[in-house]
């Protein structure tokens, strides 16, 4: 990990002052200044420099300490960012749509530049990535996440049969997808289960930037490994100047390859819907549509408020996990249970965006719903108790909400003018027209 | 003396290279002040609340679980035996407490509380009307605390979800014990088309504590508040009378707010 910081770095935290500086780490922690390098620990403790270096203790100088700790005081007061000569990279500045959370999901360490997004989005759509060239077996992020379905396969996929996609080897991946839009709003944890982060015990688990390269291992998608394609990245002639452009290092790294992808992904904002236009005040919704609003947002109508959002939220996603009633019996080892062990969460899952619902079917973790109509045919009528069954389905004792084919007609055409035909169609988010080494 | 001479380079040099590292955006750590803690708790029957098990029995005699509980506490002030109140202004004076995020159940508000004698503290459960506002808060957690717009606007004063029955042997089902602005109806039914108007629910409570706040010496208080008490004594507070949620229902918001006032106590820690 520490081989990939190419650049001076230093932070605070937890009290302890480390620093990162030309091959070497220094610590300060509980009163001891303490120096690895090269395999040798060095000590400040109480006014003596100390060596420690194969099972011999040396002290040195009291000027040559002098001239130590000159020159840490020096190189201490290194920003985090290198403000090298050729590194220079331009600020992206993302645009918080009206009514949209201002808190984003950009770690401190990977701020999003126009060079970082440049790169992320040739990755994303080269399947070189993948540690192969062979046509054939070709995988990128974009073999699935495609923009016409709001970056989920669809239904119609050609070869991911009723929209279920597998990897290279043909293993299914185990759950069906999420849309991949307004990611840079996602504080809750990523994936159906959550299973992704910030505060994951395991560090490669906790952010969009792992969620890149694990889908080059992973089995069930790219399966590939990280030498493989980091050689392959590397040896496409023009991915090392773009890596320098956006990083400061020609090195290719999966972590700078996850870092620039997540920044691509963070762009992929949808904010341009009928019902964002209504919410701005330039258009104004159909009788039909705004009854059909009124009962997303009614508890004693469809009550979808609750779980996907709508007034003060129009991500329509809380972004939190629920049993939602479709099953009484659960076999499902990555429900949210795998990751929490409250028993609450057993068949619980991500409310997923609703955004953009037209293009993302099928539906459910499962993709047991091919069509619009099933899924409000399943929450008016089909409801099944458990003991783990969300509160919030408080219509569970009927099964349902049990609206009238009228209003379950209103609540889908309210649902429908959630779909943004400009984002699926916006070439900033397309395949670019050439990629590196074309 | 010579060695106390020759070690002033290092010794100036060390102080340089400890206090060099702070980020520009730290601000340097000052004595606390005065400075309040709110430590806020939640506990059936005075036994602090065990999420997602079925053992609490209600005054109507219903058996259920608590699975989520959010709400807003504003406002608080607290009255000196002489001189002027002092309200909390830190946040605007909101703070938000979820049973899901311990860091919520503890609040230091900057506000500098001047010392001596205290012998009283209120509060608003929920949000004033002034201050509760649709889209104040863009970003979750209080972000989903949002009330309808069309049932009145702002935000959730509480969210208390939970699981009950009435028999051993029947399933738990849900209730939304879910509390904020209410609405009155031209009709007998609850149709948003028959909104007539809108009803503030949230309510003032002011208790009696003892409390000393001596120069520089930070002081903490303990704000709890009882589930059970919601749904009773005072008023009979009975699951089984309302279909499993209460937002559009201002009788039932108003029954429960009439028992919520009794639901609180402090005291100094």
């Amino acid at each position: 990990m520490m081989t990939e910081f190419s650049n001076q770095q230093s932070e605070r935290c937890s009290g302890a002052m480390v620093q990162w500086c030309g091959g070497a780490v220094v610590q300060w922690c509980r009163g001891a200044m303490v120096r690895w390098c090269g395999g040798a620990v060095v000590q400040w403790c109480r006014g003596a420099m100390v060596r420690w270096c194969g099972g011999a203790v040396v002290q040195w100088c009291r000027g040559a300490v002098a001239l130590i700790f000159l020159l840490m005081f020096i190189s201490s007061c290194t920003k985090q960012k290198s403000t090298g000569p050729d590194f220079n990279p331009t600020p992206y500045d993302l645009k918080i749509p009206k009514f949209f959370p201002t808190k984003l999901n950009i770690p401190p360490d990977n701020p999003m530049t126009v060079e970082g997004i440049a790169l992320g989005r040739y990755l994303f759509y080269d399947g070189r990535i993948s540690g192969r060239d062979d046509p054939d077996s070709l995988m990128s992020c974009s073999t699935c996440h495609l923009q016409s379905h709001s970056f989920e396969c669809g239904i119609d996929h050609p070869e991911y049969t009723g929209g279920h996609p597998f990897g290279v080897t043909g293993i299914l991946t185990p759950h069906f997808m999420l849309p991949m839009i307004n990611l840079v709003w996602t504080n809750h944890g990523f994936l159906w289960n959550g299973s992704v982060f910030e505060e994951n015990p395991d560090e490669d688990k906790r952010n969009l930037e792992d969620i890149a390269w694990m889908a080059v291992v992973a089995p069930h998608e790219m399966y590939s490994d990280t030498n493989r394609s980091k050689a392959m990245i590397r040896n496409t002639k023009g991915y090392p100047e773009l890596f320098k452009a956006a990083f400061g290092s020609e090195t290719v790294t999966m972590k700078n390859m996850g870092r620039a992808i997540a920044q691509f992904v963070r762009t992929l904002v949808s904010a341009d819907s009928r019902f964002d236009r209504y919410l701005r005040g330039e258009i104004q919704l159909n009788p039909d549509e705004l009854n059909g609003y009124v009962l997303f947002m009614t508890e004693q109508g469809a009550d979808c408020f609750h779980c996907h959002g709508g007034d003060g939220n129009p991500l329509f996603t809380s972004n939190l996990f629920f049993n939602n009633g479709k099953d009484s019996v659960f076999s499902d080892p990555r429900d949210r249970f795998s990751v929490t062990s409250h028993t609450m969460d057993i068949g619980a899952y991500k409310a997923p965006t609703l955004r953009n619902l037209a293009f993302t079917a099928p539906y459910m973790h499962d993709g047991r719903f091919r069509t619009l109509d099933e899924v409000l045919d399943f929450y008016n009528s089909k409801l099944v108790w458990s003991p783990s069954i969300s509160p919030l389905m408080h219509h569970i004792a009927t099964h349902g909400i049990r609206l009238t084919a009228w209003e379950l007609a209103d609540l889908k055409a309210f649902l429908l003018t959630l779909s943004d035909s400009s984002f699926i169609s916006n070439p900033d988010f397309s395949r670019p027209s050439k990629l590196p080494g074309e | 003396m010579i060695i106390f001479r020759n070690n002033i380079p290092v010794l100036l040099l060390s102080i340089l290279f400890l206090f060099s590292c702070r980020k520009d955006n730290d601000t340097p750590d000052t004595p606390v002040t005065n400075r309040l803690t709110i430590l806020f708790e939640q506990s059936v029957d005075t036994v602090p609340l065990q999420p997602d098990t079925l053992i609490y029995i209600n005054a109507a005699g219903n058996n259920y679980k608590v699975t989520d509980l959010q709400y807003f506490i504003s406002d608080i002030t607290f009255y000196p035996k002489s001189g002027e109140e002092q309200t909390i202004k830190s946040h605007d004076g909101i703070h938000y407490i979820d049973l899901r995020l311990p860091d919520t159940f503890v609040w230091t508000p900057a506000d500098i509380i001047p010392e001596g004698e205290y012998d009283s503290v209120s509060f608003i459960f929920g949000i004033s009307e002034e201050k509760n506002i649709s889209n104040r808060f863009p970003n979750p957690p209080e972000r989903d605390m949002a009330w309808p717009d069309i049932l009145g606007g702002g935000y959730h004063y509480m969210k208390l979800n939970m699981m009950w029955r009435n028999e051993p042997s029947a399933n738990p089902m849900p209730f939304m014990f879910h509390l904020g602005i209410g609405q009155t109806y031209s009709g007998t039914t609850h149709d948003p088309d028959s909104i007539t108007g809108y009803v503030q629910n949230y309510f003032k409570v002011k208790l009696p504590v003892t409390m000393v706040i001596p120069a520089g010496t930070p002081q903490k208080i303990i704000l709890s508040m009882d589930l059970n008490k919601w749904f009773g004594p005072v008023e009979i507070f009975d699951f089984a009378d309302y279909p499993m949620m209460i937002m559009q229902d201002q009788a039932a918001m108003e029954s429960g707010c009439r028992n919520g006032k009794h639901a609180f106590s402090v005291r100094v820690k």
